[in-house]
């Protein structure tokens, strides 16, 4: 069967600089979003479980020129091959055109019997994507899977939600998002992110998927996007524990926030 | 153990020329960077004399990210609250080929670490190597040797061949193993290819980016637009040890540093750090202005390599060559501050012999004896031989002391119209100068300059 | 007429939804719109009338039991269909956001998830919700006919229901049952914290070696009197619950003050602490992030900070 592990290439937030309150993103590094190391670990552990698979990670680029250097961390981690969609048209798009993109890849490129998503990409959380793809395939969708067993053509998932755990069930071919407690994803081995480099992907554009620039626009727009305001006092107690710590709560008492 | 043609370990510009160049080659090579991304934290104060390597990889710098084409340069020696620049502006620094660019590192090792990827080269960020292999099964750990451990009863040149690294978990094999771990050498000492370098030979390299809109970096240095000015301060800056300021201005920020020699540094009893002599720097009258209303958006701290060509440690030996830094090859010449054109070209030629080393089945010394022979031709090695007596006369304290001090009263004298009747100029000129500048220990430093 | 229609399988949500729905439905010059669903659906039909709904659609058709989200999404669309929705309003638990994006397919709809503010700006509704993982706060408006949001609980505030429950429609729907069915469902354990609501926030992170140093935690957050309070990744190890959890996908706080001890600070963290009046921090590395928002910090080791503060706590 074949497992399709959707992608998202993330610039690394931690590097992420606030100038003013405007954020800085020019130069940043990208690389695979965290929860989706998540799903391609959870694809790779349904293989070493013995499910015989192929094993794609397919990323939508908003322009990304770095983008397939970035997937070769997705296919060090876990891919057999990755699918590539970059067009500049895609550069100030949104979830829907996201989802229409990631949807018209899989059919173009093979189907897939499970499609697996982090519950949201790291840096939007908008946790969209993974259920518009499942409506726009027209399969049955199983979010915040804690851990996923496929057998009998059907994936079995247990779900970590807001107040309860599920557990559900749906037919094979099925959409699954994961959230981050369902694996620790290994670290990949050098000689892994060696063959990375050798392995197949195919880069496509919105037009080799029939769809036109005009399916790219966004349907939102972003009116203003600033860091919160942050005045703070970056008082560095210095000394040895006892001391530091005395200083700290002495300092608290004087704020009021302590001892009253 | 499995095995690749060839590991870089350090994907800084010496590591990443060399990889790029095996690259295009067709071997298949492995860049093992530590930081989170090639130029993470780099310390380089941020010129590149391209002069000198643009014929190397020609197709790489038409599209390389510069900053500034350096068309201004200057030296200011300060000294009891007085600064005094020379500065010199010529149109044959700047024009259709610059003979030098500012750079931001993070900017170019990526651009090179792209580069090299598009060729066929692997680059590997946030990924330490612990140790390299060498035959015989010893492994020289960065972890648990320290001094004493393997290598430093040997000496340089004691281990067998370099068969590999080994990071983490991994052990990976390589025909030859490209040194380009920086200036410290941990790896290469270990494993008995290098001494440490010593506290003497080395410097303690400290800078901000501070960042100012183009605009205003274009006025306060008097820039045509991407044009870009590097300016040197010497004297009281670095309390009379060894070493200096530097600032470079990029292109929407200026780079501005300080090296102090290590050993002087370590030895004082004020526990002075580097970052104060940089914030002195930063507050004083002179330099304040320059600065003014920029913020700093990264710092960091580094080692610099003094040594010069007496400290380049053996080149190349079995299944492996250094480069850059790693090598010692960087020169501080007081004027001239030089290392990354030392890194990408030496980088060059590694590659070069690597790949005729490869083709011809010998990646022994013998068969990797290209490189040394080709940085020896080439402007490395001549130009650091050249400036073979520059570290020795560096340890001058006068350079740093009395110049600064009689150069900056000099000129203050000669501007100086004070309460009561003023000297002719040529009596306050000639007499600073005699007073100065003719002495018998002036002349003897006069002998010894005569030698850079 | 077009209407603002407003759902969520949380009756509270619901209610706040509703409830600042009405305001809103007030100042755009549109109805206001809410569908209850499932077997509880008529009960909850009279509370959400009694918040502000003009009309509420009812439905309890079989194949809504237990909410499947792909039958809810069905159920939605034609129901937004029926009652002319310009605005669907969603609560941003997992389920309601699972639900938006496919809501918003089968509408056609722009879809903003997280929302944590609303207003109207120039006759139409935007959301604000963190982006860059934190790092910033974006305003967004979305511009297809219909307009999804999906707001997180306790946004808006609730206030006291009204006499005279709206108009109760019973539309027709078509729907087939889910196929993905339900194997179990076992609520959360663990005590219910309200983090966003305590004055004083021990907050515990990675720097925490092991599970059963965490007592050392709750030493230090029961001498501080505070409520304990942790990262996403000791929840994500069970080493804690996830209602302890703060920031993006946890609880907002306002407390007084938030002591941090161990915690590097990563943002998707701090924007549950933006809004502490004092924040201090304890950990080992001097560079770490979390010192950037502090305004008190100790740069060391927590096994020996931790105990000297509550020796000094003692004095107190």
């Amino acid at each position: 069967m074949r497992i399709v592990v959707c992608v998202k290439t993330n610039y690394d937030l931690q590097m992420v600089r606030v100038k003013g309150r405007e954020p800085v993103l020019e130069a940043l590094p990208y690389k695979v979003g965290d929860l989706e190391k998540n799903a391609l670990e959870a694809a790779l552990q349904l293989r070493e479980g013995g499910l015989e698979c192929t094993i794609v990670a397919l990323t939508v680029a908003e322009a990304n020129a770095k983008v397939k250097e970035t997937m070769k961390e997705a296919l060090a981690l876990a891919a057999d091959e990755a699918v590539v969609v970059n067009d500049p048209a895609l550069a100030a798009t949104d979830q829907a055109a996201l989802a229409a993109a990631i949807a018209k890849a899989i059919e173009h490129t093979g189907g897939a019997d499970l499609v697996l998503f982090g519950e949201g990409s790291t840096d939007n959380y908008s946790g969209l994507v993974g259920s518009r793809v499942a409506e726009l395939l027209g399969l049955p969708q199983i979010g915040y899977a804690r851990s996923i067993a496929v057998a009998d053509g059907a994936v079995t998932v247990e779900r970590s939600m807001d107040d309860m755990i599920e557990t559900l069930q749906a037919p094979l071919p099925a959409a699954v998002t994961v959230v981050s407690e369902i694996n620790e994803p290994r670290v990949a081995t050098l000689m892994n992110i060696m063959k990375a480099g050798k392995k197949p992907l195919t880069e496509l554009s919105l037009a080799d998927l029939g769809l036109d620039a005009g399916a790219a626009a966004p349907q939102k727009a972003v009116l203003s996007n600033l860091a919160e305001e942050q005045d703070r006092k970056h008082i560095i107690i210095e000394g040895d524990a006892a001391t530091a710590a005395a200083g700290l709560v002495d300092a608290l008492v004087k704020e009021g926030v302590l001892g009253r | 153990m499995e095995k690749v043609d060839v590991i870089v370990v350090g994907g800084g510009l010496a590591g990443l020329s060399a990889a790029y160049g095996l690259a295009q080659a067709g071997l298949e090579v492995m860049v093992l960077e530590r930081g989170d991304y090639p130029g993470a934290k780099n310390v380089t104060g941020g010129r590149l004399y391209t002069s000198v390597v643009r014929d190397l990889y020609p197709e790489l710098w038409e599209g390389a990210p510069f900053e500034r084409a350096v068309t201004r340069e200057a030296i200011s020696m300060l000294a009891d609250g007085r600064m005094a620049t020379f500065e010199i502006a010529a149109e044959e620094f700047g024009g259709r080929r610059p003979q030098s660019f500012t750079v931001v590192r993070a900017k170019l090792d990526q651009y090179l670490a792209e580069r090299t990827g598009e060729a066929g080269g692997m680059v590997i960020p946030k990924m330490k190597v612990d140790a390299l292999l060498t035959e015989g099964g010893s492994e020289a750990s960065g972890a648990g040797g320290g001094p004493g451990a393997s290598g430093a009863d040997g000496g340089p040149g004691a281990s067998g061949r370099v068969i590999g690294i080994r990071a983490g978990e991994d052990e990976i094999g390589a025909d030859v193993v490209v040194v380009a771990e920086g200036v410290l050498g941990l790896l290469s000492s270990e494993a008995g290819l290098r001494e440490r370098p010593a506290a003497a030979d080395t410097a303690l390299g400290y800078k901000e980016v501070i960042e100012l809109p183009a605009s205003v970096i274009e006025d306060r240095w008097h820039l045509n637009p991407g044009e870009g000015a590097a300016q040197l301060f010497m004297g009281s800056v670095t309390k009379g040890m060894m070493g200096g300021a530097f600032l470079y201005t990029n292109r929407e920020s200026i780079s501005l540093g300080i090296v102090v020699g290590m050993e002087q540094l370590r030895s004082r009893p004020d526990e002075l750090e580097s970052w104060q002599l940089l914030d002195e720097l930063k507050t004083s009258p002179a330099v304040a202005p320059l600065i003014k209303g920029g913020e700093v958006i990264e710092y960091s701290a580094h080692a610099v390599a003094e040594g010069g060509i007496a400290k380049v440690p053996r080149l190349l030996g079995d299944g492996y060559v250094m480069v850059g830094d790693a090598a010692g090859l960087s020169l501080n010449a007081l004027i001239t501050v030089r290392g990354m054109d030392f890194a990408i070209a030496s980088g060059y030629h590694a590659a070069q012999a690597i790949a005729a080393a490869k083709a011809a089945g010998d990646t022994s010394a013998a068969g990797l004896a290209g490189y040394e022979r080709a940085l020896r031709e080439s402007f490395v090695l001549k130009d650091l031989q050249t400036a073979a007596k520059v570290p020795a006369l560096l340890e001058n304290q006068r350079l740093f002391t009395h110049y600064p001090e009689a150069v900056t009263k000099l000129m203050a004298d000669i501007f100086t119209i004070g309460p009561g009747p003023t000297e002719k100029l040529s009596k306050t000129g000639f007499g600073g100068v005699r007073r100065s500048f003719l002495n018998l220990a002036t002349a003897k430093d006069a002998l010894s300059f005569r030698k850079i | 007429m077009a209407d603002i229609l407003v759902y969520s399988d949380k009756p509270q949500v619901a209610r706040e939804l509703a409830f600042k729905g009405r305001e809103f439905a007030a100042e755009l010059g549109l109805g206001l719109s809410a569908a209850a669903l499932g077997p509880e659906s008529a009960a909850a039909a009279a509370d959400l009338g009694g918040h502000g709904a003009d009309r509420v659609f009812v439905s309890d058709d079989a194949a809504l039991e237990g909410l499947p989200t792909d039958v809810v999404a069905e159920a939605l669309a034609q129901i937004a269909q029926e009652a002319g929705a310009e605005y669907v309003l969603l609560g941003s638990t997992r389920r309601g956001k699972e639900l938006a994006g496919r809501l918003a397919q089968k509408l056609g709809a722009g879809a903003v998830t997280d929302v944590n503010a609303m207003a109207v700006k120039d006759g139409a509704l935007v959301g604000w919700r963190y982006a860059l993982g934190g790092a910033t706060v974006a305003e967004e408006r979305i511009d297809t006919p219909v307009k999804l949001f999906a707001v997180m609980p306790k946004t808006f505030e609730v206030g006291a229901p009204q006499a005279g429950a709206g108009e109760v429609v019973t539309p027709a729907l078509s729907l087939s049952p889910s196929r993905v069915t339900v194997g179990g469902r076992t609520p959360r354990e663990g005590e219910s914290v309200d983090l966003a609501a305590a004055p004083l926030i021990l907050g515990v992170g990675r720097g925490f070696a092991k599970r059963e140093d965490l007592d050392l935690g709750r030493e230090l957050a029961a001498a501080l009197g505070a409520e304990l309070a942790c990262t996403k990744s000791l929840a994500d190890f069970e080493w804690l619950p996830e209602d302890r959890i703060v920031g993006l996908s946890g609880a907002k706080t306002k407390p007084d003050l938030y002591l941090s001890v161990g915690v590097s600070g990563q943002v998707q963290h701090t924007v549950g602490i933006s809004q502490a009046k004092i924040i201090a921090a304890v950990n080992t590395d001097k560079e770490a992030p979390i010192f950037q928002l502090a305004d008190y910090g100790i740069v060391g080791d927590l096994y020996q900070v931790v105990p000297a503060l509550m020796e000094k706590l003692k004095s107190l």
